[in-house]
């Protein structure tokens, strides 16, 4: 997707170093948290099932005639007759809250290209907090317990939130550049993992005062993350007079003259940039249509990719604490600590793979390396020896070679996407395009939920380590289309440089 | 943002114009609070409907013609006691705030407990002699913690068994059960088994009950402690409202309308 003759200047340095103002630093921040925020809700949900569950429930204390005193106490609440209906109730909300979040994607992308990032950002996620204060606040206040109405606020909540990916994407790929976007978003996105940490630590820290406090204190803070978005960020450079990022590469002759200024940029300098970058920043882009972002090359053929690939990405955030301690008898706690080093891998292979695509500045390539290796540590992962450090190894292996991939192409690669050559200038794509691929891949997740409890129970699990195998192999031959146009564009421009020689 | 407020409800909720009788209850105060957490809405409204407030039993006091018989065990606990007055059938101490102390619902033509019957659980002595009672409903003294004396016709067995008292005698006609035990505390049951965080309490002749032993609370006791809701309100606004200001003023102050 780089023009030929881009290479003529060293990407990586310049779009790391001297274009980092202030404002970088903070739209980073901003988003990065806004994310976070939003995942640590998600997780809060997760974490707090146990006392759901039990609030929900009778106690059937050994189920004899022996009944306990006084009812209102220990047998007054009836949702559920008992733990193991409850758990399955919360099995089907996660899987409603997964394909409402995917048709969400689709949705949110478009209208956040359509309205002002901001606004669609902050509404999602002070809406999404209001959504879940009152499923897991207001209710057991006011005792109000049923089914359906948790089932319809789980709905509303997952395409609330699906307002916060596009729009964080797309926000940050206004701001950073092609150059060194593979590095940033790379790193940027172990905003998930975090959210993850930070969703349960809030809730361990107040899950004994009662569930709804574990879901009043998320939802608070993501309110007041909703509130401090609201409010500071800026969601492209042209709202403080900073050059507009160009398509793949910077727009040259524009940016070449702004760069005295741009290199030392501060609070001083913007009134300056303001003054220069006002003429030619007021034509408003317009937004591009669902079925064209559809049709932008790369986008259909990444979404399929991603589908498969964050199938094998979820199936092991959620299922890995579960096979550990069911495969090899590992206490859960210890499975739960266990398996952060599958979140740690995979930041550190998304960042890794992010520095080595912008260098290489082809993403295709170290993508299906990657994976290449994925199967490799699928194989070996699946074969692991009841071994506590030998299986962590194994895991963030694992981790690096098939998170790092899906952080990439969720984050990275979608804003290349939504920024090529053809939306250049004329629209606004980023959104809709990052909600198709991360929409897409969304659904391949939640079906792949479905699937692998479904092989879980009928063949075992190496069958299971088999379907991930199978899946990561498809996600190659996805993107193998795109990797064949990379290469030959890469032989094409050594070929362009050897003649100029 | 606490729990919402309400009158207590259910079986207990006649009780709260009567509060403890000095009984020591582990977790007494949780379970109150408990109780107030359970009330719905509805429910609370409708308990305000059909109780008058603030008569502790007195609908149990005028069920029966005529003052207190004189003899019966409840007018002598009443002479004996300071401060007690009678009322149609019932001793009472004026309080405040008002509680039932006895009942004598002797010589009442009684083939069975009044309906009311549970709303007399915060006696201490009652008097049930002379009158053709079939066996009682297993249940009936549930939630009896107070009662210290109890007078039952001689062809009925005193309310959980002689066990559940301290001393059992025969006078004439009558059966005197006195002295309630505390089955928590005897380790030949194994009723007094509580799960997690609740502690056996006694709930009557040979009932018990789990509360929620302090500082736990809510329902089946899984809540500890008090949520900090002013302290968190507070941080959450100021490090909210500092941020924004931050942010605001480093960030969008100089940007363009969209």
């Amino acid at each position: 997707m780089a023009l030929p003759g881009s290479s003529r200047r060293q990407p990586t340095n310049r779009g790391l170093v001297s274009h980092c103002t202030h404002h970088h630093i903070a739209v980073f921040l901003l988003t990065f948290f806004s994310y976070s925020l939003l995942h640590a809700s998600r997780k809060t949900f997760s974490n707090v099932k146990v006392s759901i569950s039990s609030q929900w429930t009778p106690s059937c204390l050994n189920s004899t005639a022996l009944e306990l005193r006084p009812y209102e106490l220990w047998n007054s609440s009836h949702l559920f007759p008992n733990a193991e209906e409850a758990t399955l109730f919360l099995g089907t909300l996660d899987t409603i809250f997964l394909f409402s979040y995917a048709v969400g994607l689709f949705v949110s992308g478009i209208v956040g290209d359509r309205l002002n990032l901001r606004w669609v950002l902050s509404f999602g996620m002070c809406s999404s907090a209001l959504v879940v204060f009152f499923f897991g606040t207001l209710t057991e206040w006011l005792h109000f317990y049923n089914k359906w109405f948790y089932c319809c606020l789980w709905i509303v909540n997952g395409l609330l939130q699906s307002t916060g990916w596009p729009c964080v994407v797309a926000v940050m790929g206004n701001w950073f550049g092609k150059a060194g976007r593979g590095f940033v978003f790379g790193l940027w996105s172990a905003c998930a993992s975090v959210g993850n940490i930070l969703g349960a630590f809030l809730a361990s820290c107040v899950l004994k005062y009662g569930y709804e406090y574990a879901f009043l204190v998320t939802a608070s803070v993501q309110f007041a993350g909703g509130v401090i978005v609201f409010f500071g960020l800026l969601t492209s450079p042209k709202e403080v007079g900073l050059p507009e990022l160009g398509a793949d590469e910077e727009g040259s002759v524009e940016e070449d003259a702004n760069r005295p200024l741009m290199g030392d940029a501060d609070v001083d300098d913007d009134d300056r940039n303001y003054s220069i970058q006002a003429a030619d920043t007021d034509s408003q882009p317009k937004a591009i249509g669902f079925f064209q972002a559809c049709c932008l090359p790369g986008v259909i053929l990444y979404s399929l990719a991603y589908a498969c690939l964050k199938l094998v990405n979820y199936s092991f955030f959620f299922w890995l604490p579960f096979y550990l301690s069911n495969n090899f008898g590992w206490k859960e706690a210890e499975a739960d600590q266990l398996s952060i080093w599958y979140d740690v891998g995979g930041i550190v292979g998304g960042t890794i793979q992010g520095l080595i695509s912008d260098v290489l500045q082809k993403r295709a390539p170290v993508l299906a390396m990657s994976l290449l290796f994925a199967v490799g540590s699928l194989f070996g992962y699946s074969r692991s020896p009841n071994s506590k450090p030998i299986n962590a190894v194994i895991m963030t292996i694992t981790g690096f070679f098939i998170g790092g991939p899906s952080n990439m192409i969720s984050s990275a690669i979608s804003a290349d996407l939504g920024r090529q050559d053809l939306v250049r200038g004329s629209s606004e794509a980023l959104a809709t395009v990052t909600g198709i691929v991360d929409g897409t891949g969304s659904i391949g997740a939640a079906v792949g939920q479905y699937l692998v409890s479904l092989i879980q129970e009928n063949l075992g699990w190496m069958w299971v380590f088999y379907f991930f195998i199978l899946m990561t192999s498809s996600t190659i031959l996805f993107i193998s289309p795109l990797i064949v146009r990379e290469i030959r564009l890469l032989l094409h421009e050594r070929h362009l440089r050897m003649l100029a020689e | 943002m606490a729990e919402p407020p309400g009158p207590p409800r259910g079986r207990s909720a006649p009780l709260g114009a009567a509060p403890g009788h000095g009984r020591s209850r582990p977790g007494g105060t949780g379970a109150g609070a408990e109780r107030r957490a359970r009330s719905w809405a509805a429910g609370t409204l409708l308990l305000l409907l059909l109780l008058p407030p603030g008569d502790a039993g007195g609908e149990m006091c005028g069920s029966c013609p005529g003052p207190l018989r004189n003899g019966s065990v409840v007018a002598r606990y009443c002479a004996s006691r300071a401060g007690a007055e009678s009322r149609g059938r019932c001793c009472l101490d004026p309080g405040p705030p008002r509680r039932l102390l006895g009942l004598d619902l002797s010589n009442c033509s009684l083939h069975s407990l009044p309906a009311a019957f549970a709303e007399a659980a915060p006696v201490v002595v009652l008097d049930l002699t002379e009158n053709p009672l079939a066996a009682l409903p297993n249940s009936s003294f549930l939630g009896f913690t107070n009662l210290q004396s109890l007078a039952v016709p001689l062809e009925l067995e005193c309310p959980g068994g002689s066990s559940a008292w301290q001393e059992v005698a025969e006078h004439g006609s009558s059966r005197l059960c006195h002295g309630q035990r505390n089955p928590c505390n005897s380790s030949g049951e194994l009723a007094w088994l509580c799960p997690e965080n609740a502690a056996c309490a006694p709930d009557g002749p040979g009932f018990t009950q789990c509360l929620c032993a302090s500082p736990f609370h809510g329902y089946k006791c899984l809540r500890e402690g008090a949520f900090p809701v002013l302290p968190f309100c507070t941080i959450l606004g100021a490090v909210t409202a500092a941020l924004s200001l931050l942010l605001w003023g480093t960030q969008r102050r100089k940007a363009k309308a969209p």
